[in-house]
């Protein structure tokens, strides 16, 4: 869809923009397809495909930011919507304390293409259908299961970001994911276990090497057998915590307190601000000296490595926490300069056309160490393995978390037992990583995707990936997640 | 900011032209049934922070969404781009899309025509209002900051929307919507307070009395904190506290995850569930609520009770479950007014003033389940949290996580005020009291 027309419109937007006084104006054009397909009890639910089309004018007046979009793409709305931007701008400028100052950034021309080998939107239907019957149906066969959930998503889009200071970026990115549940009941409670492809900027190839089947079969026992498992005794254990479960603890405790907006209280009214403050870059100790936190939005096929981000700077690997010293934020053109970063990190991104850019979280993960995951395990007396994700909840500074999982298996004399059921653990961010003794080599690196990350007013979906291999935590508080267990 | 900005405001998509389209699509549609939904929206946000505008934003939107039908197989596709052509081009799709789609054995053809509340739904103030209005919303929250050198961070957002359905059964169903909402968090040092307000009118969302409330709050607890061990407390939730609860009851009343035994709820419809002092109604012709005319299926909003003196009455059911279950018609839970006989009063201040010793909540953050089958969840107290003792605020204390079950807590219940409105950030709009709470758990605190 980024042809001529488009540019056209770009053009004609950014010269309206121009025209008005704007000192900065940048459009992105985009055309979002989506395809969902949600299977419920050996039935599909939904079979659902979206053509979410539109654009959104960005420009800065007098150091201040206004910004308007349509869902219509037309010569007409063009210059209704860019003079719409001037005049919302030139109101928030009579609000303005600190004027906006964009950190430099070189102009680019470039084409962005995710690499697949199968286009999902080109796989016939029916092969992803049959996929997710077969599923549930293998799911709900063993006994003990009474529901069970199958869903494939896959999104691609079509994007044009041209900006006033020359830069002009296309953009087809894609996007898959796949996952299953099952749940089963005993003793009158009910218990879930599921299975998740990593969200990954791939094509259908990322299903088509999954053995759905397998993994299928896999969760329906491990439900039944959560489901039977004995509730956790409280007290204090060492924690072994799979790459999939790490993925949400280090997005919540480091990926939202390293994002530099919330740092300097933008997100006070919602999502929180950051017991990170800038001050503290350098010098605080985060972790232990076994933790590494690197953001890397080059990685391929990870969801935030798009080439360049919605401000136009091109994507960057960086240190967040090295050797346990909190070291970086992320950041977007605005804010870099509000701690005299030279260059911004390009870590802005809007979650649609209708929606502005803001900071978000960016691909960051935990490097590997030099253990074997059985090296990990063997070294902890009394604990527990955690896999997948379950509850989590944190606090708006970022400071008192607290998370289940998805399975727990009692860790005795170096030895995975039997499972658990109901475990939560919970702590202080920098105490928690302080804790971190070991972690596992690069031969255990996973990556997991996330495409609900919320944030911002009106609300919106970020996307990034977290890579980690497993970790070992020692002495952390647990507790069981019923109320009666309190009691 | 001129008033010409109104000259640059979208001509939103009018019942004759969603008429059009409704003819458009069923005329061409080759399936057995063909449902649609239009939603066009304009609408924006002025986002302040550190005591000045930081994000300011307008967008229209149009999405028409179709489903087709042959037989049991049943597909969707939707579009943004409401011409002639982008539309017949969906119906293709959603037509392709069912054809392909293996039967689904809780598949019902669309509503036949229905009968709906004739609700105020649109206010005209709202729908004129823009960048300007919500522009003046923003200065005065600031202004009244700014004057006790307190930070001001928050949102006015308005918005205007044109809401349809048709299907070929000859459903037909048409409203106008508007919206308004206004929140603020005032930062005092490491002391925050809030308010929130949500309505139809942009006129009632009464600015300058919750800024008001949230320096209060603020100022309050600008003093150290009081770090308190976690445990049981006698707690005061102030209405968005108990609504944060609330929702999560509501979203876990699934009628289908009941009969299969995969609820919090199963085994306890006709039971006593809550204190028996305590109803909940839907109640969508309220003023002060956000009540519709109609679901996104079609079905006619109804004055409904779901728990009555405790006893929980009501279930959320598909429209299958429904039938499955001999339900007609299916009650809906949009416009949530929690009540109690006999209140203690009007205002949290009359709970603060006969409670010996307790915990005051101002709001609860980031609630999550934790044990689905007895609804246990956890969040964080925010944005006020105190110590009351001897019928007065004595210190602020620092935020505490709790761990508790609403199934729970609603059975604990000392005393309560009228109800009251609730708006928080995860939830939807509310009336519901202010409630003294007793043994309420506080599994951990937090440093601030």
């Amino acid at each position: 869809m980024s042809g001529p027309l488009w540019d056209e419109l770009a053009e004609l937007a950014l010269s309206r923009a121009r025209a008005a006084g704007a000192e900065y104006a940048d459009i992105r054009l985009l055309d979002t397809t989506t395809r969902t397909i949600d299977g419920e009890d050996r039935r599909l639910s939904h079979i659902r495909e979206t053509t979410d089309r539109g654009f959104g004018v960005r420009v800065l007046h007098r150091g201040a930011w206004g910004f308007a979009a349509s869902s219509i793409l037309s010569l007409e709305e063009i210059p209704r919507v860019a003079d719409l931007a001037v005049e919302i701008a030139k109101g928030s400028a009579s609000l303005a304390i600190t004027k906006v100052q964009l950190a430099p950034e070189p102009v680019h021309h470039n084409r962005v293409v995710t690499p697949c080998r199968l286009d999902p939107f080109a796989v016939p239907l029916e092969e992803q259908t049959s996929l997710l019957m077969a599923t549930m149906e293998v799911i709900q066969r063993h006994p003990g299961v009474v529901r069970s959930h199958a869903s494939l998503w896959a999104q691609r889009d079509r994007k044009l970001f041209v900006s006033t200071e020359g830069t002009h970026l296309e953009f087809t990115l894609l996007a898959m994911h796949g996952d299953c549940t099952a749940t089963a009941v005993h003793g009158g409670r009910f218990a879930s276990r599921s299975f998740s492809t990593p969200h990954l900027r791939m094509g259908y190839e990322l299903i088509r090497d999954t053995d759905f089947a397998r993994e299928a079969m896999r969760i329906a026992e491990q439900a039944v057998e959560k489901v039977r498992a004995p509730v956790v005794e409280a007290g204090r254990y060492d924690l072994v915590l799979d790459p999939e479960h790490l993925s949400l603890t280090m997005h919540e405790s480091c990926g939202h307190p390293s994002e530099l907006d919330r740092a300097l209280g933008y997100e006070a009214n919602y999502a929180g601000t950051s017991f990170l403050t800038p001050e503290k870059r350098g010098t605080y100790r985060y972790g232990s000296p076994s933790v590494n936190l690197v953001a890397d939005n080059t990685e391929p096929e990870t969801l935030a490595a798009t080439g360049y981000d919605d401000d136009g700077v091109r994507c960057q690997k960086w240190d967040i926490v090295r050797e346990g010293l909190f070291v970086g934020y992320c950041t977007n053109r605005e804010v870099a300069s509000r701690i005299n970063e030279e260059q911004s990190r390009g870590s802005n991104r809007a979650d649609s056309w209708g929606t502005v850019p803001m900071v978000r979280i960016a691909n960051i993960g935990l490097e590997p160490g030099t253990s074997t995951l059985d090296e990990l395990l063997a070294d902890v007396k009394r604990g527990i393995y955690i896999e997948g994700h379950g509850s989590y909840s944190i606090d708006q500074r970022r400071y008192n978390f607290q998370f289940g999982g998805d399975a727990f298996w009692l860790i005795e004399n170096g030895r995975r037992t039997h499972m658990l059921r109901d475990v939560i653990y919970h702590g202080i961010t920098p105490e928690f990583w302080g804790r971190c003794d070991g972690v596992a080599d690069r031969r255990h690196r996973r990556r997991y995707g996330f495409i609900t990350c919320g944030k911002g007013q009106p609300g919106q979906s970020g996307w990034m990936t977290h890579a980690a291999s497993h970790a070992r935590f020692r002495r952390v508080d647990v507790i069981a997640g019923d109320v009666k267990a309190d009691e | 900011m001129t008033s010409s900005i109104t000259a640059l405001w979208p001509k939103l998509t009018s019942r004759q032209e969603f008429e059009f389209l409704a003819d458009l699509v069923m005329s061409h549609s080759t399936g057995d049934h063909t449902c649609m939904s239009l939603r066009d929206v304009h609408g924006g946000t002025t986002r302040f922070a550190n005591n000045q505008v930081i994000q300011n934003v307008n967008q229209r939107r149009g999405t028409l969404s179709i489903t087709v039908a042959f037989g049991r197989q049943h597909g969707t596709a939707s579009t943004t781009d409401l011409t002639a052509g982008a539309v017949r081009e969906t119906l293709k799709q959603a037509e392709c899309i069912a054809r392909l789609s293996p039967d689904d054995p809780e598949y019902l053809p669309p509503l036949g025509p229905q009968t709906y509340l004739s609700l105020a739904t649109s206010r005209p103030e709202t729908s004129a209002a823009g960048p300007a209005r919500r522009l003046d919303y923003a200065r005065e929250a600031i202004g009244q900051c700014k004057m006790e050198n307190l930070d001001a961070a928050g949102t006015v957002s308005s918005s205007v929307a044109r809401v349809g359905l048709a299907a070929d059964t000859g459903l037909r169903a048409y409203e106008e919507r508007t919206e308004a909402r206004f929140s603020l968090t005032v930062q005092a040092g490491d002391a925050t307070g809030w308010s929130a307000a949500a309505h139809r009118s942009i006129d009632r969302l009464h600015v300058q009395e919750r800024t008001l409330a949230a320096i209060i709050k603020a100022k309050r607890g600008a003093d150290e904190p009081q770090e308190l061990p976690p445990g049981r407390y006698t707690v005061i939730l102030e209405p968005p506290a108990v609504a944060g609860l609330l929702s999560w009851m509501i979203w876990m009343l699934d009628a289908k995850s009941f009969y299969k035994g995969t609820s919090p709820f199963s085994g306890t419809l006709n039971t006593r569930i809550l204190d028996r002092r305590l109803s909940l109604f839907n109640q969508p012709t309220h003023a002060d609520l956000l009540g519709n005319g109609f679901t996104s299926e079609g079905l006619p909003v109804i004055e409904s009770g779901w728990i009555e003196a405790g006893v929980l009455t009501q279930l959320l059911h598909d429209r299958y479950t429904a039938q499955e279950h001999q339900i007609d018609p299916v009650p809906t839970l949009e416009s949530p007014y929690l009540s109690g006989e006999r209140p203690i009063g009007t205002r949290v201040d009359d709970l603060i003033r006969t409670t010996q010793r307790g915990i005051l909540v101002t709001n609860f953050w980031y609630i999550r389940p934790v044990n689905p089958s007895d609804l246990t969840l956890t969040g964080m107290t925010r944005d006020g949290t105190f110590l009351i003792e001897n019928g007065e605020i004595t210190s602020a204390v620092r935020n505490f996580r709790f761990h508790e079950s609403p199934l729970r807590a609603f059975t604990h219940v000392d005393a309560y005020t009228t109800p009251a409105e609730a708006v928080t950030s995860e939830t939807g709009k509310a009336l519901v009291p202010a409630m003294r709470i007793h043994d309420f758990n506080f599994s951990s605190a937090t440093r601030f």
